[in-house]
């Protein structure tokens, strides 16, 4: 900047002298866009790759963000359809009392349901299956449509006939049992015929994430089922549609009242403003880290933008020190190319916008079957301004130390026509602007997140990796240079090649580790998130889970089971449901916890009680309250949610249980194995906590090595004999997530993909530069006397050579961050498949090095005549 | 006071490091009187295109004074000599040096632009009509030949009206009959203006078209018209 203004100083020199027009900075600033202007006549040659990179990099940022916000959007457009109502107030193993119901009918129309999950069975008990039941009155939907096939009335679907009450079901539950239209199943005690094909249930993302197909029924269906027990873990759910025009403030000022009103209801309320809390954290978290990646591409980006900006300059020496020679100062030479860098970055920033843009209606098209809620089409500014300030940022960050070099380039090179590098530093303006830019980079990469911890990390790693794979480089290029000489022509070649001024090694290393770590991180992540579910999981996990057992039925099903399975292993442990409303009188909604922890507060969580410590507990702070035990109510608390929840011993939770709130004491923390899918509970009670509450039991049963067939067997004596247990297979549920993780897995895979595109694009453009240089190489080697083959074995060794050095550290970095990824932020126990880590890297090698020798060839098939004319 | 233009007092100049540092100019005392012509001659190293650098102002000396058109260029930022040079000193190269992107009347209007006069275009197609190139504004220096290049280069050089020329070989890279064109246009011109000139050549015959000729070895200058003649 004081050099743009010594030239405005020097241009104010000299208007005394003659007849000149009134200078000024942004005269300067004009007189460098013009001949910015005039020198890209030379049109876009040697940018391709600069203008991929970046649109590539603002692409997936402003893409990315750009669903996340019209799928947001559609949310909050949709809200009271997608939450079948204004207002949605949910209790957990009880129905609103006739005070909370009156209310409830009093602010609107009002909707009940019921939710709970039960076996459905054949009639004749040959085959059974896991469904998600909902029970819905005569008002609903309260807005939206339900849709089925056939379209039939409130009646028609749901009505008794002759002891038999319909339902709608979706096509997997039909697929599962080889059901058809009009069959019968039975659901507890109720018989009920299957009248439509459910086609789409417009509140269904609001009731959250279903593991079995849906089974639509009538409440008075639920009540003839008999599955509604004391302690049964079913969700009762009150939709008010408000008179319309029900503002915002109406809607916060309801959820107050109810508060206030009905203080142990423990209702959990949300309003069609919040319709849809956990799709839009997953959604939100998703597009965060998928941003991430983005930004990653566009830093591996950046090493193009590097290499063009440096490759471009050079190509300009000889017009820089003439500007120079004619009276141009250092600073208007650089504002004149920073100025071209700028402009060519726009276009580049400008497709990626496009691409940003038109995302969210490719996503819309692909994605309708997964995502259940219709994105808003449109424009979102606010993501594609992000992703232009992105895409901006990472080229003057790339851009401003070549050109600061270029600045230096000497008008006496004009002289001895030699000698244009400028080597070394560029001067100290320009390195303090470059790390000023990176600093601005990065605090606004943590800023955009809402997991400040996961981008600080993320900052972190990356500017590690570039610091890194620069030693790396230097290291290999140190290694070459002091390497003894070896007889073989084409590896003494490919060594001095390694090495010598203006060798690839260097920008190589940097593209290609930056998207290899970037790729083996993902590949890890993705491996061992498959390794855990289907293999490490079911290895530790029960075979099933048995929901809802009554306290009458407990002590004959344990008989009925030891009869079925003597061997296996057979846990039992009462089971109610509960919400943390308070913790050291805090209410819920506004503690401040991490991220990770929010989950605790944000629904219903099972809850025991015990007497004495679980067998797999291990204590990490505290004591177990005593054998009959009759103090003030106790907890003991999962020690890693506690941590994320700021709790210690001796704190106090108020939790609310069947419409009373309960105030216990924190009396110890306990390390909890979740993966292990054994019976954990977050929260375990003192006897006299839950003293008198109605409850329901929950049982494990775990049989290693059991096949299918004795699976099936024992579900099949179980549901025959206690239709209104409900019994979870885990294989059938893992099978849910294991599909839930392809997807997840799917998009991991996407994201690599573009990482893998930048350092691709980003190792093409340094070779064909690269290349470039080598044409004068190959052609006088082969005057005298090398020979294709020497040549091509050469270059194949050098890049392997290379390439081997810097998978290696890919290998290495990524490992470390996939580790942290699984270990810190999915929480998942951590293991290195060497497998997937080598086959990653070496796929993505030949395809590196591939590229690489594609464009050698052409350099070796160059003709020696009019190369050496130009030497 | 004398009327010296140029005035270089005990120049020395090293250039390189270490083991490859090389003195390139030894204790040069050099004047030049304002519109004369002189021509600089010697072997190849002896000094001569450095000598040039230093009185445009490229090169900073190691001891010694540089006086050019009566400023003191010893001590002066690289971007204040920038825009001496600018008003000053024109240069013409042995390889033109033309922008390839830039048309004949852009190439020679930049100079203009730089020094931010709002006459650069009109000004520069006057200079372009002046060494006859005026049906050649815009063509490129790719569309040009050589002589005609150079004809630019120079319309460009003189455009601000300097009052030093300093020329680098400007022949060197033509054909003979296209060098003594060159040549002619060169002297002409700078008679006309009463510019001072200082050129670099290894053609004796253009350097005796100058009114005065010195010869440099080793980085000293070592005679002057009595060397030439020893030269012939």
């Amino acid at each position: 900047m004081t050099e743009l203004i010594s030239g405005v100083d020097a241009f104010r020199e000299r208007s005394a002298a003659g007849k000149r027009s009134e200078t000024g900075f942004l005269r300067t600033l004009l007189l460098a866009f013009r001949f910015s202007l005039r020198e890209m006549r030379g049109g876009l040659r040697g940018f391709a790759v600069f203008l991929a990179c970046i649109a590539l990099g603002v692409g997936a940022i402003g893409g990315v963000n750009s669903v996340a916000e019209a799928i947001t959007a559609g949310v909050a457009d949709q809200g009271q359809v997608l939450l079948g109502g204004d207002l949605r107030f949910e209790l957990i193993q009880r129905a609103a009392d006739p005070a909370e119901r009156a209310y409830l009918a009093g602010l609107g129309r009002l909707s009940e349901s019921a939710i709970m999950r039960s076996m459905a069975r054949l009639p004749d008990g040959s085959d059974q299956a896991l469904v998600d039941a909902k029970a819905v009155d005569e008002a609903y939907p309260l807005y939206g449509k339900l849709e089925t096939s056939p379209a039939l009335g409130h009646q028609a679907l749901f009505g008794e006939r002759n002891g038999v009450y319909g339902a709608a079901a979706p096509d997997l539950l039909f697929d599962r049992l080889h059901l058809k239209i009009g069959d019968h199943i039975t659901l507890g005690k109720a018989t009920i015929a299957l009248r439509a094909r459910l086609v789409s249930e417009p509140d269904a993302v609001s009731e959250g994430f279903a593991f079995a197909p849906r089974l639509l029924i009538s409440l008075d269906a639920l009540t003839a089922s008999g599955l509604v027990q004391p302690g049964s873990l079913v969700k009762h759910v009150y939709k008010v549609r408000l008179p319309a025009g029900s503002s915002e403030k109406r809607l916060k000022a309801i959820q107050q009242e109810a508060g206030q009103k009905f203080p142990a209801a423990g209702w959990n309320i949300r309003s069609r403003l919040n319709a849809a809390p956990a799709l839009s954290a997953n959604i939100e978290q998703f597009s965060q880290f998928l941003t991430l990646v983005g930004l990653s591409a566009l830093l591996v980006g950046g090493v193009g933008v590097a290499n063009a900006v440096r490759a471009y300059l050079d190509g300009k020496r000889g017009v820089i020190a003439t500007f120079k020679s004619l009276g141009a100062s250092g600073g208007f030479v650089f504002t004149v190319y920073l100025t071209q860098i700028l402009v060519i970055a726009c276009l580049g920033i400008l497709a990626g916008l496009v691409i940003a843009a038109a995302m969210p209606y490719a996503a819309s098209a692909a994605l309708s079957s997964e995502i259940p809620v219709p994105a808003q089409l449109g424009l979102y500014p606010g993501p594609l301004a992000m992703a232009a300030l992105f895409g901006i940022l990472v080229t003057l960050a790339f851009a401003v130390l070549p050109l600061g070099r270029a600045r230096d380039v000497p008008a006496t090179a004009l002289f001895r026509e030699m000698g244009f590098e400028a080597r070394g530093w560029p001067r100290l303006r320009y390195v303090a602007a470059t790390v000023l830019i990176t600093a601005l980079l990065a605090v606004l990469s943590v800023l955009f997140a809402d997991q400040r911890r996961l981008a600080v990390t993320f900052v972190a790693a990356s500017a590690f990796s570039f610091l890194i794979l620069r030693a790396v480089g230097i290291a290999v290029q140190a290694i070459a240079r002091r390497s003894p000489r070896v007889r073989s022509t084409a590896l003494r070649l490919a060594i001095g090649n390694i090495h010598r001024p203006g060798a690839l090694t260097p920008s190589v290393v940097l593209a290609l580790g930056l998207g290899l770590t970037l790729l083996s991180t993902l590949a890890l992540i993705d491996g061992n998130l498959r390794q855990q579910v289907g293999v490490n999981i079911p290895k530790k996990a029960p075979n099933f889970f048995f929901v809802d057992i009554q306290g009458a039925e407990i002590g004959p099903f344990s008989a009925l089971i030891r009869q079925e399975a003597p061997k296996a292993k057979f846990e039992k442990v009462p089971m109610l449901r509960g919400r943390i409303m308070a913790v050291n009188g805090v209410p819920s909604k506004d503690l401040k916890v991490k991220p990770e922890g929010a989950w605790v507060l944000r629904g219903d969580r099972g809850l025991t009680y015990a007497e004495a410590k679980p067998d797999n507990a291990t204590l990490t702070s505290g004591k177990w309250w005593p054998k009959d035990y009759s103090g003030p109510p106790l907890v003991s608390f999962s020690q890693d949610e506690a941590h994320d929840l700021g709790l210690k011993v001796g704190d106090t939770i108020t939790v609310n249980v069947l419409g009373r709130n309960i105030v216990t004491k924190v009396a110890n923390l306990r390390k909890v194995e979740w993966e292990t899918l054994g019976i954990n509970f977050v929260m375990v009670f003192s006897p006299n906590t839950l003293a008198g509450a109605p409850h329901a039991w929950i049982a494990t049963l775990t049989m290693p090595n059991a096949t299918s067939a004795e699976e099936g067997r024992i579900l099949n004596a179980v549901t025959r004999r206690y239709p209104t247990i409900t019994t979870v297979r885990v294989k059938d549920a893992l099978d849910v997530v294991n599909d839930l993780v392809a997807k997840l897995a799917a998009a991991i895979r996407a994201a690599a993909v573009v990482a893998l595109a930048a350092s691709v694009l980003v190792l093409a453009g340094a070779l064909a530069a690269g290349n470039r240089a080598r044409i004068h190489d190959a052609v006088v080697l082969k005057t005298v006397g090398a020979t294709r083959r020497t040549l091509i074995l050469a270059y194949t060794l050098e890049y392997m050579l290379i390439g081997l050095a810097t998978a290696v550290f890919a290998l290495f970095a990524g490992w470390i961050a996939a580790w942290y990824v699984e270990a810190h932020v999915m929480k998942l126990p951590s293991h290195f498949l060497p497998d997937v880590a080598v086959t990653t890297i070496l796929v993505a090698l030949i395809l590196t090095v591939g590229c690489g020798l594609l464009g050698t060839w052409r350099v070796l098939g160059q003709k020696a005549g009019p190369v050496l004319r130009e030497l | 006071m004398t009327d010296a233009v140029i005035a270089l007092k005990d120049v020395s100049l090293t250039l390189g490091q270490g083991a490859s540092t090389v003195h390139v100019l030894k204790d040069v005392r050099l004047e030049v009187m304002r519109q004369e012509t002189t021509g600089i001659i010697g072997p190849s190293g002896s000094g001569k295109s450095t000598l040039l650098m230093v009185i445009a102002g490229l090169e900073r000396v190691d001891t010694g004074t540089v006086t050019v058109a009566g400023e003191m260029l010893t001590g002066k930022s690289e971007d204040q000599v920038a825009a001496f040079r600018g008003r000053t000193i024109g240069i013409v190269f042995q390889s033109f040096h033309l922008i390839p992107n830039m048309t004949a009347l852009e190439n020679v209007a930049v100079p203009l632009e730089l020094a931010g006069r709002a006459d650069a275009f009109q000004v520069a197609e006057q200079e372009l009509a002046a060494v006859g190139l005026g049906d050649r504004l815009s063509h490129y220096p790719g569309e040009l030949s050589g002589g005609e290049q150079q004809r630019v280069a120079i319309a460009r050089a003189l455009a601000p009206q300097p009052s030093i020329l300093i020329a680098d070989e400007p022949t060197g890279n033509l054909d003979q009959a296209t060098g003594r064109q060159i040549a002619d246009l060169l002297f002409s011109t700078v008679e006309a203006r009463g510019t001072t000139l200082v050129l670099v050549t290894h053609d004796p015959a253009l350097a005796l078209r100058c009114r005065r000729q010195v010869t440099m070895r080793s980085g000293r200058i070592e005679a002057a018209e009595a060397a030439l003649a020893a030269a012939q």
